[in-house]
């Protein structure tokens, strides 16, 4: 598949999910970043959808998107985790795990907040859906 | 500066009117406002049109309309007595868990006290009332409602299949809506909606997964029985039945003989416009 067409799926994606608001709470398109520290932080935008039974999605919608894995919500408590694979600098395998809680769970402009771990490297992180 | 007992009497019936049209509805809530007040003794048949078949609006040359229905989730004061308790809804965990936040924090993100049209059941439990407008030569059915932003929804009849759900179908408030007439009885069928909207009193959540099955009868000149199939498999782990009554309506807003929907839009009474989603 060409980076163009990943492209446009990717952008169909996020499109389509940008209208839900008031069902499954974490469907949506996320915005916020993450980091290891206060001062070094990164972009970041999690999409999420849901079948009925399987919470999918992805970070970073694009030719180096991360697809999600094991995600879960735990409506006691609104705790979600999720992981998926990324790749270093040497293009060798990393597993990303990420661990928050939505806040604020019946606005349409809600949070998560958690903390994440990539290989031997950790770090919090906080993303809003998109309105 | 002291203010006299009329100014007093006034800011309450201001305060007291205020509350009632912002007021977020409880869950069990009973037949809303639209000064459905019907006429003492029993209720006369339901009009039908020259082929003989019931009609939801007044007879020819008629006046009323319908006020708010009740809930799916009570037994009386409007709902059905099939109908479920909260315990018994087939919610998925978090469709049952976001409505008892939803419940617990007031119903304060409700996004039609944002002035956002209500579509499902909602659209037949708001204030101001609604009216059904046939149009046999356009094989269509309106729903027009006086209450939220005075919004309207199509029902074909004309036997039209509804839109496959593609990326071409782009989710609406009150959905795509397609219905015939068994006997006496309006069958519709609906899906293609949006999530913008709580489609039920009270936050019952759907997902853009929601298939609507309406059957409206008219029982009586004065009754509407509402019964839906809910169908939601990513919100409810299998569809289920309810319904409610909806009151006709004799009068006007202020209660004086006439049975027309005001003219009334949720926008103008709304202070927070520069946050409106």
């Amino acid at each position: 598949m060409n980076l163009c067409r990943r492209f446009l799926m990717a952008a169909g994606l996020t499109l389509l999910t940008a209208f839900a608001q008031e069902g499954h709470p974490l469907v949506g398109t996320w915005h916020g970043t993450w980091g290891t520290t206060a001062a070094t932080r990164n972009d970041i935008t999690v999409v999420f959808l849901y079948d009925g039974k399987t919470i999918g999605g992805m970070v970073n919608p694009g030719p180096d998107s991360i697809k999600l894995q094991n995600a879960t919500l735990d409506a006691e408590g609104w705790k979600v985790h999720f992981e998926g694979d990324t790749k270093d600098v040497q293009g060798k395998s990393i597993r990303l795990s990420a661990d928050g809680k939505i806040e604020n769970i019946s606005n349409v402009r809600r949070t998560i907040t958690g903390s994440w771990t990539q290989g031997a490297v950790k770090g919090d992180f906080k993303i809003t859906r998109d309105n | 500066m002291r203010y006299g007992p009329s100014v007093a009497a006034c800011a309450a019936a201001a305060l007291v009117f205020v509350f009632m049209v912002s007021a977020p509805a409880q869950q069990t809530a009973g037949p809303g406002r639209g000064k459905g007040k019907g006429k003492s003794g029993p209720a006369a048949a339901a009009p039908r049109n020259a082929q003989g078949r019931v009609i939801f609006g007044p007879p020819p040359g008629g006046t009323g309309f319908w006020g708010g229905g009740g809930s799916l989730l009570s037994k009386g004061a409007g709902g059905l007595p099939t109908n479920p308790t909260v315990e018994e809804v087939p919610f998925q965990p978090w469709a049952r868990a976001l409505y008892q936040y939803r419940q617990k924090e007031g119903q304060k993100d409700d996004p039609h006290a944002r002035c956002l049209p209500p579509g499902g059941p909602r659209q037949f439990q708001t204030p101001n009332g609604f009216e059904f407008i046939e149009q046999p030569e356009y094989k269509r059915i309106l729903i027009i409602h006086g209450g939220g932003p005075r919004s309207w929804r199509v029902i074909y009849t004309d036997g039209r299949a509804l839109p496959p759900n593609d990326e071409d179908r782009i989710p609406t408030y009150f959905g795509y809506s397609s219905g015939h007439w068994e006997g006496d009885t309006l069958v519709v069928e609906s899906e293609g909606y949006n999530e913008k909207f709580w489609f039920h009193r009270g936050g019952l959540p759907h997902t853009d997964a929601l298939h609507l099955t309406e059957r409206f009868s008219r029982p009586d000149y004065d009754t509407l029985k509402y019964e839906v199939t809910i169908n939601d498999p990513k919100a409810y782990t299998r569809p289920w039945n309810a319904g409610f009554t909806v009151p006709w309506t004799y009068t006007n807003w202020d209660g004086t003989p006439g049975g027309e929907i005001q003219e009334y839009l949720c926008q103008d009474n709304e202070r927070d416009w520069e946050r409106l989603r």
